[in-house]
Order: C-alpha cells, then sequence, then structure tokens
C-alpha cells in the first residue's frame, strides 16, 4: 500500500465527492420527470375521461354537405371522420374534411367581438362586448335606408338560410347574397334553360357505363367530389364484370384527368363546339331515333366533325369515335365543369353537353341524369347565389353610395374577386361594415363591427345537401365541443340583432336550437315516422347523423321548347390580344386550399398537390416545350401578367398541359388570414379579367389571356415528389411521337414531349 | 526492449490514483441515488393513507377509481368523491382540512403519478379488470400502504411476463401495447 500524504489525501476525498455528486446527478438525470395525476373538483357528466365520445354533425368546410362523425375524448375533437350513413359520402371524408379540426382549434381565430380603432385596415382592433357589439350593430341598421342594408354570406343552406331571410325581410331589403367563387352558376342556368330545372340534377356516376367529362374535376371539387369518388370506384369495380370507361377533356390535366381511361386537350372554349360534334354525329349515324330527331339533325346540320376538328384541335377521328362510343355504352352520361364551365360561353356549351344526355336517353335513368325533388328548406336560396354580375351591382350600388351597411358573414371577396371588380375599393364607400366571420381574412380587416361566429363544430345548424342525391336529405349539424372563445353562433347573432332592433313577433325565438328544433318539428310533420314523439324524432336524427326521405322523381322528361332551335355555341371570348398575350390563364381551385379557405390550416399547406407534389406555395404549370423555347428552367420566377395585374410565381414544367396554357391554382397569396396563410405563394383571381358569360352572369375565369417574363430570380417549389427522373430504371414507358410529324419536342427529363404543329 | 514504461507509471500514479477514486466514487453516488432515492414512493400533497381507507375501513377500489373498469385509465377520484364522506367524518383532522381546503377553492389536488408509463406505451385498464386481475398484481398490497410506493418496477418485462404466462391472445406482438 503506497503511502498517501496530507495534501493526496485529501485530493482523493475530493475526487471521491465530485465523483459522487456527478454519479448521484446521473442516476437523477436518467429518471422519469414527474407526472401529476390531476382530478376534477367535479367530475363532469357529459364525458368520462379516457372513453371517446361520438357526435354526428355536418362537414362544413366546402358545400357538398358531407355528413361527419368527430371523436371526442374529454370535451376536446380529437378526429373527423366521415358519417358512414350519410347518403352523400357514406363514412368516407376528404382532406379539407378531416382539416376542420385544424379550423376548430386554430391559434388565429377570432376569439369575441372587436372594433376598429384605427383607420380601416389597420387590424388595431379593441376587445368589447357582445351587448356593445350588437347594440352598435342595430343602431346601425335601424338607422340605414331599408334597402341600404346588404347582407353578403357564404353559400348557406338549411334553416340558417330561412333565418337570414326572415331577418332581411323584416329589415325591408332585398339585398341578401350568398357569395361561393367555386359556384356553378353556369351549370345551374343551363338546366335551367335545358330543362326548366330550378335544382341542380343528380349526375349519376355510380352506374355509368361510359362517363364523357368536359373539364369536370369531379374527383376533386365539383359539386359533391366524395361522394363522385365512391360512384367512380364503383363504375369501376363494382358493376357486374363491366369496368366503366371514362374520358377527360381539358386543357390541362387535373387530379379527375389522371384518372381517365382518355385524356383529350382541347383548344379552351371549344369544348361546346365539340360536344355539339359529338352530338352531329349521334344523330348523323342514326344513332338517336326519337319523335325530335328530325329538329336536331336540323340544328346540328352545321356542326360536321371537320369543321369541329378545326375549331377544337381535337382529331375528326376522335370525334366520330366518341360519339359512336358514347352512343354504344348503355347507360352513358356527359358531365361538364372547371374551365368548359367558366368561358364566356359557359352557358352554350353545357346546354350542349345537356344535349348529349337526351340523345343518349340517360336522363331520369339510372348512370344519367336524374332530377332532384326540392330541398326540404332552404330550397330559394338558389336564387340568393350571386354571380359576378350580382356582385358589380353591389360594388356599383356601393360607390353610388347607395349601401350604408354591409353584414358579410364567412365570405371573402377581397380575395375571391379579381382586382379589376373594384370590391376592395367599394368598401372604402359604405359606411359601416360588421363581420361576422371566424377568421380575419382580407374582407374582415376591412370591417368596423367584428361579431365573430362560432366554428361549425361549436354550432347548431342544419343542411339540405345541393345538389342532391336524387331523394330528401337532411342532416343536423350539432355543437361537438363547448365553444372554445368568446364567439357566438351565426344563428344566435342574428337572433341578437332581431332582438335589439324589436322584431320579435316575427322572430320570436331566444336561440338557434330553438329556431332549428321549430323548424324540424315541421320536417317531423310531413312523414309521421314511427319514431314516437318529436323528442325521439329529433334524438334519432341526431344519433344517426342524418335524415331522409323515400321521395323520388319520377317525372318525364321534358326539354324546355325552342332549346332545339336555338342550340348554338358562340366562340369564346379572351381578355388580351394573343400577340402581347400569348397564353390562356387556367387557374384551378386547388385540392387542400380550395378558394383559399384552406390556407390557414398547415395540414393543407402539408398536403402535396397530386399532380405536382408541390406544397406550400403558388406556381405556374407550362408545357416543357414551351419553357424550352421560352428559356424557362424549373423554379425560374417569372411574371404572370394580365390586362389587369400582374403576379410572380415559380415556373414548373408540366407535361400534361397544352402549349399555348398556363396553369395557377387558386388559394394562396394571402395578406390576412393567419400566420399560416399570409405572405405565401400568389393569388391568380386578382389578375383575371372582368369578362363574364352574358347567359349566366358567371364570370369567365377562363378568359384571361396572359404574358410571362422571367425577372431573373429563382423560387425553386418546394416537392415531395423528389426525383423524376428514371436514372435508366425503365419505370415510364413512352412512344416517343409519331417520327417524322411536324412539330417540335423537348423532353422533361427523360420522357420525350413532342408537340405536333396543327 | 530498451525503452521501459515504469517512469511514466511511476508519474501517472497519483493521477491515476485520483481517477480511480473519482470513478468508484460516480458509481457509489448513482447507486447511492439508486438506493435511497428511487422515486416509488413520492410524497403527495395531502397524506392520504390508503391503510386506511382501503384496509381498515375496506373501501373497493373501484369505488374510487371509477374509471378502471371502462376505461383505459383508472382515474383518481373527484374532490368531491373525498368530500362526499369527508364532509362530516374526520372532518378535524389536519390532513382532511387541507382537503377541505381544496374543496372550498374548487381546486383540483395534484397528485404525484407513482405508476408511470410511457407514452408511447397503450396500456388499458378497462381489459386487465375485465380479465379478472386484482389490483394488487401490478399495483402491490395497496390496503396496507401509509404512502404508495412502486412495488413492481412498471416495465416491459413486467407485462410480458405475465403475457406469456397467462398465454394473452396476442400478448406479445409489438402492435398490442405500442400503438
Amino acid at each position: 500500500m503506497a503511502n498517501v500524504d496530507r495534501r493526496e489525501f485529501l485530493k482523493l476525498v475530493g475526487a471521491g465527492g465530485v465523483g459522487a455528486g456527478a454519479g448521484f446527478m446521473l442516476a437523477e438525470s436518467i429518471k422519469h420527470p414527474v407526472e401529476y395525476l390531476i382530478p376534477y373538483p367535479v367530475p363532469p357528466e357529459e364525458f368520462s375521461p379516457g372513453i371517446a365520445t361520438w357526435y354526428n354533425s355536418v362537414c362544413g368546410m366546402c358545400p357538398a354537405g358531407c355528413g361527419i362523425s368527430v371523436r371526442t375524448r374529454e370535451g376536446r375533437a380529437k378526429k373527423i371522420e366521415g358519417n358512414p350513413l350519410h347518403p352523400v359520402n357514406q363514412g368516407r371524408l376528404c382532406a379539407l374534411g378531416q382539416a376542420g379540426l385544424q379550423v376548430l382549434y386554430n391559434p388565429d381565430r377570432l376569439t369575441g367581438p372587436m372594433i376598429q380603432s384605427g383607420q380601416r385596415g389597420d387590424d388595431k382592433f379593441v376587445k368589447i362586448t357582445w351587448e356593445d357589439g350588437l347594440s352598435r350593430t342595430a343602431e346601425r341598421l335601424a338607422a340605414a335606408r331599408r334597402d341600404g342594408i346588404s347582407f353578403l354570406s357564404q353559400g348557406v343552406r338549411g334553416h340558417l338560410a330561412e333565418l337570414f331571410e326572415l331577418f332581411m325581410g323584416e329589415l325591408g331589403s332585398d339585398r341578401l347574397l350568398h357569395y361561393d367563387f367555386g359556384h356553378p352558376h353556369a351549370l345551374y342556368a343551363a338546366n335551367r334553360k335545358f330543362f326548366g330545372e330550378h335544382q341542380l340534377p343528380y349526375y349519376d356516376i355510380r352506374n355509368t357505363r361510359y362517363l364523357l367529362s368536359f373539364g369536370a374535376d369531379y374527383l376533386t371539387n365539383w359539386l359533391s367530389p366524395v361522394h363522385h369518388a365512391l360512384g367512380f370506384g364503383h363504375s369501376r369495380q363494382g358493376n357486374d364484370g363491366h369496368r366503366g370507361r371514362f374520358v377527360q377533356i381539358e386543357p390541362k390535366m387535373s387530379i379527375s384527368g389522371a384518372a381517365a381511361d382518355e385524356w383529350i386537350p382541347a383548344r379552351p372554349g371549344t369544348e361546346g363546339f365539340l360536344a355539339l360534334g359529338i352530338a352531329h354525329h349521334i344523330v348523323a349515324d342514326g344513332r338517336y331515333d326519337g319523335d325530335d330527331a328530325g329538329k336536331w339533325r336540323a340544328s346540328l346540320a352545321d356542326w360536321s366533325s371537320d369543321r369541329v376538328a378545326g375549331l377544337s384541335g381535337v382529331s375528326e377521328e376522335t370525334i366520330s369515335r366518341l360519339a359512336r362510343e358514347f352512343a354504344h355504352a348503355e347507360p352513358a352520361l356527359a358531365i361538364a365543369g372547371g374551365a368548359a364551365a367558366n368561358h364566356t360561353n359557359a352557358v352554350d356549351t353545357l346546354v350542349a353537353v345537356n344535349a348529349l344526355n337526351y340523345l343518349v336517353g340517360n336522363i331520369g335513368k339510372a348512370g344519367g341524369v336524374v332530377f332532384n325533388p326540392d330541398p326540404v328548406t332552404g330550397g330559394s336560396v338558389i336564387d340568393r347565389q350571386a354571380n359576378y354580375r350580382t356582385m358589380q351591382n353591389l360594388i356599383e350600388n356601393a360607390r353610388d353610395g347607395n349601401i350604408d351597411v354591409l353584414i358579410v358573414n364567412n365570405t371573402n371577396p377581397a380575395f375571391t374577386l379579381p382586382r379589376a371588380s373594384g370590391f376592395r375599393e367599394a368598401l372604402a364607400a359604405i359606411p359601416t361594415i360588421v363581420s361576422l366571420s371566424s377568421f380575419m381574412d382580407e374582407t374582415t380587416l376591412m370591417a368596423d363591427v367584428l361579431l365573430p361566429s362560432h366554428t361549425y363544430l361549436e354550432a347548431w345548424g342544419d343542411d339540405m345537401p345541393q345538389p342532391g342525391v336524387g331523394f330528401p336529405v337532411g342532416a343536423i349539424s350539432q355543437p361537438v365541443v363547448a365553444p372554445l372563445y368568446n364567439s357566438r353562433s351565426t344563428g344566435d347573432i342574428i337572433l341578437g340583432l332581431a332582438g335589439k332592433l324589436g322584431f320579435n313577433e316575427a322572430i320570436p325565438w331566444t336561440s338557434m336550437e330553438d329556431f332549428l328544433k321549430d323548424g324540424w318539428r315541421q320536417i317531423y310533420e310531413r312523414g309521421r315516422p314511427e319514431s314516437g314523439d318529436f323528442d325521439a324524432f329529433w334524438r334519432d336524427v341526431l344519433v344517426s347523423g342524418v335524415w331522409g326521405e323515400n321521395a323520388r322523381r319520377d317525372d318525364s322528361v321534358v326539354i324546355a321548347p325552342g332549346v332545339i332551335e336555338g342550340l348554338a355555341v358562340s366562340a369564346p371570348q379572351f381578355s388580351g390580344e394573343r400577340g402581347d398575350y400569348p397564353f390562356i390563364l387556367h387557374s384551378y381551385l386547388s385540392t387542400a386550399m380550395y378558394d383559399g379557405r384552406g390556407a390557414n390550416l398547415p395540414w393543407m399547406q402539408e398536403l402535396p398537390d397530386p399532380m405536382t407534389s408541390i406544397v406550400y406555395g403558388t406556381w405556374v404549370e407550362m408545357n416543357p416545350v414551351t419553357a424550352k423555347d421560352m428559356g424557362f428552367r424549373d423554379g425560374d420566377l417569372v411574371t404572370v401578367t394580365s390586362r389587369f395585374g400582374s403576379i410572380e410565381a415559380p415556373v414548373v414544367t408540366f407535361p400534361a398541359i397544352m402549349p399555348d396554357v398556363v396553369a395557377i391554382p387558386i388559394g394562396q397569396g394571402h395578406n390576412a388570414l393567419g400566420r399560416y396563410a399570409r405572405n405565401r405563394g400568389a393569388n391568380p383571381i386578382e389578375i383575371l379579367a372582368p369578362e363574364t358569360d352574358s347567359a349566366s352572369g358567371n364570370l369567365a375565369t377562363s378568359a384571361t389571356r396572359v404574358a410571362l417574363a422571367a425577372t431573373g430570380r429563382r423560387a425553386a417549389p418546394v416537392k415531395t415528389g423528389g426525383e423524376s427522373r428514371q436514372l435508366g430504371r425503365g419505370i415510364v414507358q413512352s412512344t416517343g411521337g409519331r417520327s417524322g410529324s411536324p412539330g417540335h419536342s423537348a423532353k422533361l427529363n427523360s420522357i420525350p414531349i413532342v408537340v405536333e404543329s396543327a | 526492449m530498451g525503452v521501459s514504461i515504469v517512469p511514466a507509471l511511476k508519474v501517472l500514479k497519483p493521477a491515476a490514483r485520483i481517477v480511480v477514486v473519482a470513478i468508484v466514487g460516480i458509481v457509489v453516488g448513482y447507486f447511492a441515488n439508486a438506493a435511497f432515492f428511487p422515486g416509488t414512493q413520492p410524497a403527495q400533497p395531502i397524506a392520504f393513507s390508503h391503510r386506511i381507507h382501503a384496509g381498515d375501513n375496506e373501501i373497493p377500489c373501484l369505488y374510487c377509481h371509477v374509471q378502471a373498469r371502462r376505461s383505459i385509465s383508472a382515474g383518481v377520484p373527484s374532490v368531491n368523491k373525498c368530500m362526499g364522506c369527508h364532509r362530516e367524518v374526520a372532518a378535524d383532522r389536519p390532513q382532511v382540512r387541507l382537503l377541505a381546503n381544496y374543496w372550498e377553492n374548487r381546486e383540483p389536488i395534484s397528485w404525484i403519478k407513482v405508476h408511470d408509463l410511457p407514452d408511447f406505451v397503450h396500456f388499458t385498464h378497462k381489459r386487465h379488470v375485465a380479465a379478472g386481475i386484482e389490483c394488487q398484481t401490478c399495483h402491490g398490497p395497496v390496503e396496507t400502504m401509509e404512502v404508495v410506493s412502486r412495488e413492481a418496477p412498471v416495465k416491459m418485462g413486467l407485462c410480458l411476463d405475465c403475457h406469456r404466462k397467462n398465454e394473452v391472445q396476442h400478448g406479445t406482438d409489438c402492435w398490442t401495447c405500442h400503438k
């Protein structure tokens, strides 16, 4: 044993002590952190901890009106699923529906009434009480001229729509408008013109054997996408060994187009000519033997396939083949939407497509066009849907000083109307703007008083989906959580205002829930179902999440007089000369953002665009041949300029787009709507030309020509798709185009793209 | 060899001794922590004694831990459950007065969790109670404890042992618990 002197002894003691301390702390640091078990002082009655409760309700993310089942734990909404019993979506739900949770728990929600303390647009809002907010608003409404009161809401159905009607009726104003960017005005107008029908029909994609779609992106955002997806799946795999065929005609491949058996690019705006050309063939080849065949033949005489081929760029062989296939399949169905329904000749085009359905005899039959009965309530809202012409009217009235008070409810025209409309400027001429919106979007930013609504997951309401599914359906939207903040349900806000204005006779209800129950009492009395008393009926409807009636229409087909003779499609008009603006702008509703409402939802920002896999931005899709000719590479930042404005976006080469068309998704480009939406991407709606389809007043969003110019900067879009080169793996087999054909070519990585000159 | 390491060792000897002692110190400190401060019996905000309630007074476990039979978590009794008896019973005792304080302020009691599983483990009391397993099997002889202590290490081995012995269907499947 070596000698240890005192100094060394002390060093050893010190070392041992420090070591022991270090060892102790090491053991301490790898222990679990302390967790607590915290009970309630008084346990709640509505739920048991650890056990999930499901509530059925109605999705409020888009106009389709799918039924949802929401799983809640301890009073918090955890997951939204589709309600299996609802006939629209039958247990399925789209991505935007799932993101409803992020609407409810969004950190940028308006939490209570506020007033603008600075200048409009300053975002200097201060909190006030509901009493104060309702009183101020009621005062302004009482002082306003009768038709100086304008109510601009998002599209609303069911009993809330009825409440709006009652309220505006009492105020003595007819200026009640529902404004949705994506509302299919031209389709409604075409059905009115062709069939005299007020409601949209049910397009039975499920049972059809040949679906011919003129631009309708029906799997993504045309009418009722979840329902269509179910139907499409069935038509492909569910029909007694017979696989339905699907042909898509559009200038840029949409998600639905990517699922097509045949994808046909036709010159933008010529879809109507194409439909008439196909109709011409069906009649000329003797495949239609109705009594009015003579009239049809006469009316379609001019639309021979060589003429139509010249106009549309689709070959004569294709046109006659489509006609043969379409007439041969039984049943066949033709639908139209997207760009085809948003040209200046939209109504004509859609009428021509209706003609196709008539000629193959699918009206009123399975797999075809099935008329819908009127919904049990709220059927008149169709007339309140504001098209561009109506909005222009409102803007002009505002500018002329005819509007005293504007109430806005969860709609955002400052974003979804083109700059050229002058909407933002017109707001300045309206003395009082009140917003009932749940978020600070571009329009609400310009309001004077904010009376924020609950989100759809916190409020009572109901919905009768439109277009219907062939029979009356209704569903109640019930709160799935207690309200998070000091907002109120839209219905309760209106009832509160009605109370302050003294409308107690016509509007005696004190809550939206009461109003709803009263309305449903009447629905209950219609059928006298077996469920006993009304309370039992109400409970049944809430528990199942849906109500329906087995009442289908069986009237025979009558087309409006003069339709056959008046069958014509005019040439599409475009804003801007081809020389100055060589490209046609194809702006489309994106999967995730829809019309921009999804931009403040992080899940939707994360969701890759299915065709390009891009996230978190805006981009310009361009044919690779065009890009090569113009010297653009992927990621080059370009300006896209129309006669009415300019935006910037990076180029993305995309093979399935016509060479003189560029496509930009709608949804980004916000300067409000919260932290996730702001200052990201660009909004193509801004630069759209104020062209309309004269028959319907619909904004012709497909009618804008643009010019592209390099900025010299780059802004590579963020893709999840990564490497698109084959690297010798032989993944994509291509034929490389016909040899010796005139035209020019480029390569999208290793895929040769050839554009033949017409 | 002409080079010897012995001189080097001689120089290092004092430093080596210090290092060795330090290492021994670390080991001792670590195990001292484990032995004397294992954290298996944390001091709770109120000195609640299971021995008095579940042992002497024979109150069944499920009377207070209500959710165990039908939920993933057994739950801890709400303050008003305690007050159900203690409005009258032993109301003058200091600990019961502490409890009454919480109740008056409607303040929940922050009990410290003794049996804690990591967040990535899915454990459901409902299934285990339904299988007829006694609470004491995992939680030990709680009815004899003045202060609740963790008798068995709540580690995967404990779960697997029992799942294997009782041949639980899918009991050793990773997905059963890790989901």
